[in-house]
Parts: C-alpha cells; structure tokens; sequence
C-alpha cells in the first residue's frame, strides 16, 4: 500500500509565558491513497496545530512530514509554498475562495501558479466542474454562490493541481447537516476515486461514517477508539 | 497580475474612487507645477534667456541687478582674464514710461546690452538695434497690449529721455514687467540724464553698468574672483532667485507642490494599507494554497502603478486642455521635460504609497488560514 501522507514522530512545542507547552507529541499518522481519515479532537486539543504541520505551513519541533515518501524538513519558505501549491489541496472552513474570482477563475488561477499551460488548465477547471457538477455555476462570483456550492468550488481548486494529499479544515462547519454530508461525501469519493490521501479535522460526528477511518486527538497524540 | 486585474474588476467603485482622488492630486500638482514655471518664466524670462553662465556684480548688491553699479574698467578686466568674446556688459533699471501722448503709464525694465553682443535677444518683429542707432529700442511684445507698436514714441518718466520703438521682442521680461532694450550709448545718455537731475556736476560717472554677463566654466570663475575683491561673480541660478518677489513666489508655490506629493503619499498609502488590512485573512487563504508573497507584492505594486498612470495620463489630457483655454497673458508653461519629470515624480510616490502594504503582506501568516471561520 501506498501512503502518500506520512507524519513521522511529530513533536510540537511552544513556550507560552516562560512554560513549554507540547501540543503534539510523537504523533504518527499514515494515510494510504484513497483513504479519508477524519481527525477529532475538542478545541484547543492541537486539530490546527497538526492540520498546519501536515500542511507545510508550520515546521514542527522534531519529527518528520513526508509527502509521496519525499520529506520536507528544512525546505525554505519559498519551497514550502511551492509544496504547498503542488502537492498539498486544502479546504478550509467557510470555503474560503477569494471573492474577486469568478468560480472557474479559482481554479484557473492555483493553475497558472503553478504554471500549467492555460488551454489544459481551462480543459481541466472545466472537467472538473463539470464532475462536481458545478458547470453551471462557472461564472458566479463566490458571494452569488450557496455553501454548499462555495465548498465545492474549494474542493475542485483543491483538486485543481492534482496534488498527493488533500488537508480539509472543518469542512461542514458553515453548513446544514444535509449539505455537510454531500461535501464530505464528494471528498470521500474524489479521494477514492483520484487516489489522494485525505485528512479531514472535524467537529462533525454525523459525517464520520463516510470515513474509512477515525482518530482522535488526545494529549497530542492520535489514537483509535 | 491575474488577481490584481480581477480584483480591480469585481471592486470598480473602490478603485474608482482610489483613481479620481489621485487623479485629482495629480490635476493639481500638474497645474500648479505649470503656474510656478509660468510665473518663474514670466519672472525672469530675460535673465533665463541669456546664455550667460554667470555675472559679475557690485559686491553689496545682495546678487540685485537693479542695486549693482561697476566701472567699465571691470568689463576690460575681466575680458582680459577669460576672454573678450565671453563677457558683455549689462544693466538693468526699473523705470515707469508713458507714451508720446502719456495717455498710460507702465512699468517696465530697461535692460541695456551690446546690441551685436550675444546678450541681445533675437528680434521678433521690426528691425533690430545696432551700436550707432540712437534713441531707438525692441520693445516685449507684451507692450502692443498698451496699444505701442513699430514707430511709437516711448517718454521715460524720470529722466524725460525719448525713444522710437523700431521692434518687438517676445518673452522678454524682469520681474514681471516687459522689458525694453536700448544700446549702450542711449544708457549712457540716460545715466547723464539721471545724474544731472539728481543735482550732480553732470559729468559721466565712471560707475555706469549694472553688472557683467560671463560664459565661463567653474575653474575660470575662482580665478576671476580671486583676483577682483570688489566685486563678486554670482551664478545666474543666484541672480534669478535674487530679482524681486521671485523667490517669495516660486517657494510658496514650491511648498504647496511639495505637499501636494505629501498628501499624495499619504493618501495612497493609508488607502492600500486599509485595504490590505482588510484582506489579510484572504493573503493568508493565498499563502496557505501556495501563492509567493513575491506574487502578492507584485499585484498591489502592478494595482498601484495602473492606478496612478491612468490617473496620470487623464490629468495631463485636463491640463492640456484646461491650458489651451488659458488666456494668453497667464503665466503658465507645462514643458514636456517638466511634464515627464513630475509624472515620474508621482509614479515614484506612488509605488512608495505602497510600501506599507507590501511590508504587511509579507508580515501576514499563512497560518490564518487555518482555524478561522471568517470567510
């Protein structure tokens, strides 16, 4: 099996008015393609704090982030952002899209970052509306779109540069449980399908059965219940 | 410049509004700029005119053409150290005339130059002056306003003395009076004539010229000070500041323009940096799926520089227009090089309006992106 997430002996520490504190501490998680896990935890339990470590937006204390068994310790800020762009898709809560972008310029604009050709890019946004079944909504501006539709907009400009690993934040937070359900659904699927390894952070237990598996974050370790 | 573009698409109002303020400014500078050269040229035309790179003066004159008095022995002196062909003599008297029938009365400046020398300004209309010529001079043509033309008697005021206009020269004046220009023996006859008034024996004094036009480089210019202790050589940039109200003038127009930048700057500023505030989240979302903060900073630098050219290019087509409405008699001159150098000026400003944004967009954590439920 291919795990094309790997977090190896993750320990993070900070100090906090002269006290160290450990958020995470010697966590391990492997994710194979095509699996989603979903990550629990109550606030303030480190979901961001690993989330961002998975996401090469933070260096963690010690402990190693490997992506398609490449690591990407000590890489400099302009790599990480390049990593970033390539191998990492995140969807963060609320959607996030920039609200100047027409949907389909979301996508086409991860794109040009990352300096596909525009005619297969556009090939591509247009592909992948279409399987989200957003076609005909390509040219609404995030505010003229529905939750619903703003996460999926997230998830294909997520897909967009067909990175290994897919990092989805609170995904449901902003939405009904019937919305919910179809996002986390449509990220289990296009995980499955496009063989990603996809971790989800969640408040939201009603989803949990679309996981292939569930792990709880508990004094800065993961473990299954 | 995928997102600037976009961005300035979906927030028309905002921009345009950001545009016309700095199109605003930028109007603003542009025609105060012009009127401060206008007024400078109106000013001093006829010292700026003259290819003279300095002038000897009377050393307690304070740089005042009209306060300097030189012997003549000064101009042999000088032409013996740097050259004949490179000094003229010249002076300068402010004066009120009235025509033949005195039916008004007008300020003007007697300027007095070799009429063959290279102090003499090219004639416009009419014929020109010569040495021999007696009691004829060029008048500005700003003077056929006051009705004067070719043949026209003109009645100096103080002395009595008269002169035939024989030519029109254009854009001669001194402290914004028109200038007439009259040979150096009609001055020497004016000199008599003002002496004998003012109750002296009549006899010509030796100290009859105003000051000396020089064409000469620096290293000359410490030489010929050196060696003449009373006079002092001042550089024409010195002696225009030094003709009456000039630098009063030109600096209450420096200041306004040197605020107009200020506001400028300011005003750019604390617009994108309030904008940039107000996205900061959004540059995190943009970190975070792997934009460049180079990237990030080139946008609002590409957003800055099309907002302030275009606001740029429409007030130089106002300018232009405004200025072709313009009475003829307004000071104002708008050069292309002066044009340029403002334009350039604001551009610069510009792009240092945004350098508070940029230094916060690259302070901005890509992290806030993550956790945060505000779209």
């Amino acid at each position: 099996m291919t795990y094309r997430l790997i977090m190896d002996q993750i320990t993070h520490r900070f100090e906090d008015g002269g006290v160290q504190r450990t958020i995470l501490n010697n966590l391990s998680l492997k994710v194979a393609e095509g699996e989603l896990v979903a990550v629990l935890g109550p606030s303030g339990s480190g979901k961001s704090t690993f989330l961002s470590i998975a996401g090469a937006l933070l260096a963690p204390t010690s402990g190693n982030v490997l992506l398609d068994g490449e690591s990407i310790t000590g890489e400099n800020a302009g790599e990480l952002s390049s990593i970033r762009l390539h191998q990492i898709g995140f969807i963060f809560q609320s959607a996030n899209l920039i609200p100047y972008l027409k949907a389909e310029e979301q996508l086409m604009f991860v794109a040009k970052q990352s300096g596909i050709h525009s005619s297969l890019a556009a090939k591509r946004a247009r592909a992948l509306l279409e399987k989200l079944g957003m076609s005909h909504r390509r040219g609404a501006y995030p505010e003229k779109l529905s939750g619903g539709e703003r996460q999926r907009i997230a998830i294909a400009r997520a897909l967009m540069n067909d990175p290994a690993v897919l990092l989805a934040d609170e995904p449901t937070a902003s939405l009904d449980a019937a919305r919910g359900m179809d996002v986390v659904q449509l990220l289990a699927s296009e995980a499955k399908e496009l063989g990603k390894s996809a971790v989800m952070v969640t408040h939201d237990e009603r989803v949990l059965p679309l996981c292939d598996r569930v792990l709880h974050l508990d004094n800065g370790c993961l473990i299954e219940k | 410049m995928y997102l600037a573009i976009r961005e300035m698409r979906f927030a028309k109002v905002r921009y345009a509004l950001i545009a016309t303020i700095m199109l605003l400014i930028a109007f603003l500078v542009l025609f105060v700029t012009g009127l401060a050269k206008g007024l400078a040229y109106d000013n001093a035309a006829s010292i700026e005119n003259m290819s003279a790179s300095h002038f000897v003066m009377e050393k307690e004159a304070s740089h005042r053409f009209t306060r300097s008095l030189l012997e003549e022995s000064v101009l042999s002196q000088t032409g013996k150290a740097i050259g004949e062909e490179n000094v003229q003599s010249l002076s300068v008297r402010m004066t009120t005339v009235t025509n033949a029938g005195a039916e008004f009365k007008l300020d003007v400046t007697l300027i007095a130059v070799k009429p063959e020398g290279w102090l003499m300004p090219s004639v416009s209309e009419g014929h020109a002056i010569t040495s021999q010529s007696i009691g004829e001079v060029l008048v500005d043509s700003k003077m056929k306003e006051s009705g004067i033309g070719i043949g026209s008697i003109i009645v100096d005021q103080g002395s009595g003395l008269e002169w035939t206009v024989s030519g029109f020269v254009s854009d001669e004046s001194f402290s914004h009076s028109p200038v007439i220009f009259l040979n150096e023996s009609d001055w020497r006859q004016l000199q008599l004539k003002m002496n004998a008034l003012k109750g002296a024996d009549g006899a010509a004094s030796d100290r009859s010229i105003s000051a000396i036009a020089l064409r000469a480089d620096k290293e000359q210019v410490e030489q010929l000070a050196a060696a003449m202790s009373q006079t002092e050589i001042v550089t024409k940039s010195q002696a225009i500041a030094a003709i009456p109200g000039y630098k009063e003038e030109q600096g209450s127009l420096t200041m306004m323009i040197l605020f107009l930048y200020i506001i400028s700057v300011f005003v750019l500023a604390v617009f994108f940096y309030v904008i940039t505030i107000q996205k900061s989240h959004q540059f995190g979302v943009l970190k975070a799926i792997g934009t460049r903060t180079g990237y990030l900073v080139k946008s609002v630098s590409l957003q800055m520089l099309l907002l302030s050219v275009s606001s740029l290019m429409i007030s130089v087509l106002l300018v232009r227009a405004i200025e072709m409405m313009l009475p003829s008699g307004m000071p104002f001159q708008l050069h292309v090089s002066t044009l340029l150098m403002t334009c350039g000026a604001f551009i610069v400003i510009s792009l240092v309006g945004a350098l508070l944004s940029v230094y916060k967009i690259s302070r901005i954590d890509a992290l806030d992106a993550i956790g945060r439920t505000t779209a």
